[in-house]
């Protein structure tokens, strides 16, 4: 039997209804359309589908819509205001840490979850902070310098 | 894509309604925390509950409170709140060093200790550390309930001593003496997203800093069908002066008290040498802190 969710998603108020096997990651692209959030491994491994549910970077596919009811949940649609990219989304551009871009929306994610709650992270911090999440063009390189660049433009 | 069965879901709002809701189901409820371990298994067709209950909405299951001079942490606490709770770090830093091993920081921010624990898997992080901390676990049913130590607690891979219209509320870990240090190591291929090939957790309590040991705990993991005691390595421990060659004696004796498979992470031979450096080096640093603090420190 389907139940009725409400949550908050990028700031917009959604009530959906939804059976209790679909997970955040489902709803998310197929009731609402945010195409952003990828599924990889569907079982945690790769972090392709990360969003932030209240606050904290989480797998979306191991958490049922129904237990995202009452959440407040940050896609990476969210992340850029308006026409302006956030610091993480340009230096991820002009620096190369997109290669096919799979990974992209979850690196970007678990990113910038990194830098509210630790704005100045050293290198290894950075890399804790994206473990969970696998880029398999393999361009930590580029993405960890790319954090660390965002982190010194958001400084100023 | 890796789609989950049907089944049914209810959020009951307090703990009375949760247990009669399970003791009704018989068995056929299941109860949903952080997910991260159910959610895997169910997509990949090896449980298969027809209802699954969720207690997200019961009140002070995810509370990290002092009780008697130790800790009662609720058992929906995420893994991440335990990694990072500054209680939790000065009171039992073995225990938020295991917490900081498991899964990556999005999986920490699902799973919770109550999980870890009741899915019983022989290589969790988590056991072992509160094994050596004296855990005790506080079971909920619908008519009894009881709070028995951790140390017991499991009989084999997946299965434990929990009854199916039980529920697992909260861990109390019991102050720790004086003089008392502890570690936990984990061997994994990589840092993150592993789970343990060998994990060891080692406690030691002297009778004055520089005395002898009057306490010796020492937990291995993922090297039997469960969290086991290296029991003759304990026991060549205590009563004894603290020293690298008492180390390496009761390393040497772990080795025996494990029973190790060959399976996809790592060979048994393997596993049996590594429970030799993972014991010798968590009671070393067991031994340091132990000798350093002044008590409380395990």
């Amino acid at each position: 039997m389907k139940k009725l969710i409400t949550f908050t998603v990028n700031e917009m108020g959604y009530e959906v209804a939804v059976a209790p096997n679909k997970t955040l990651t489902q709803v998310l692209r197929d009731d609402l359309d945010l195409l952003g959030t990828k599924e990889g491994c569907g079982v945690g491994d790769c972090g392709a589908c990360t969003v932030i549910m209240d606050g904290k970077p989480v797998n979306s596919c191991l958490v049922l819509a129904v237990q995202a009811d009452g959440s407040t949940i940050k896609t990476i649609e969210g992340v850029a205001r308006g026409d302006s990219l956030h610091p993480v989304q340009e230096t991820f551009v002009e620096m190369g840490a997109i290669q096919c871009g799979f990974c992209t929306p979850g690196m970007v994610l678990s990113a910038t979850s990194l830098l509210e709650k630790n704005p100045h992270p050293t290198e290894h911090e950075v890399r804790e902070a994206l473990s969970g999440n696998l880029c398999r063009c393999t361009g930590y390189q580029k993405i960890v310098e790319a954090v660390q660049e965002a982190s010194r433009r958001m400084k100023g | 894509m890796l789609l989950l069965p049907k089944f049914d879901y209810e959020e009951p709002k307090s703990l009375p309604e949760a247990l009669a809701m399970l003791s009704e189901l018989k068995g056929n409820g299941k109860v949903i925390a952080g997910g991260t371990d159910l959610l895997v298994n169910m997509k990949k067709g090896t449980v298969k509950p027809a209802f699954l209950v969720s207690l997200r909405k019961v009140e002070g299951l995810r509370e990290i409170g002092g009780e008697n001079g130790g800790l009662a942490i609720g058992s929906h606490a995420t893994v991440s709140e335990i990694a990072d709770s500054d209680r939790v770090g000065s009171m039992f830093p073995v225990l938020a060093r295991s917490a900081s091993c498991l899964g990556s920081p999005l999986i920490r921010n699902r799973a919770t200790i109550g999980g870890n624990i009741v899915t019983a898997r022989p290589a969790a992080d988590l056991p072992p550390a509160l094994i050596v901390l004296g855990a005790y676990v506080e079971l909920k049913g619908k008519d009894a309930n009881r709070t028995i130590p951790l140390d017991g607690f499991f009989t084999g891979p997946g299965t434990s001593v929990i009854e199916s219209g039980e529920v697992l509320t909260r861990i109390i870990l019991p102050s720790a003496p004086p003089f008392t240090g502890g570690d936990y190591i984990k061997i994994g291929h990589r840092a993150a997203l592993e789970i343990a090939i060998a994990a060891a957790a080692s406690r030691l309590t002297l009778d004055k800093p520089d005395g002898v040991i009057v306490d010796a705990r020492v937990v291995l993991s993922a090297v039997a069908p469960t969290a086991i005691h290296a029991a003759s390595a304990e026991k060549a421990l205590i009563g004894q002066r603290p020293s690298e060659e008492l180390f390496a004696k009761a390393a040497a004796l772990a080795e025996g008290d494990c029973s190790p498979i060959t399976d996809m992470r790592g060979g048994a031979e393997y596993r049996r040498d590594m429970v030799n450096t993972l014991v010798k080096r968590t009671l070393l640093k067991a031994f340091n802190d132990a000798r350093d603090m002044k008590g409380g420190n395990a």
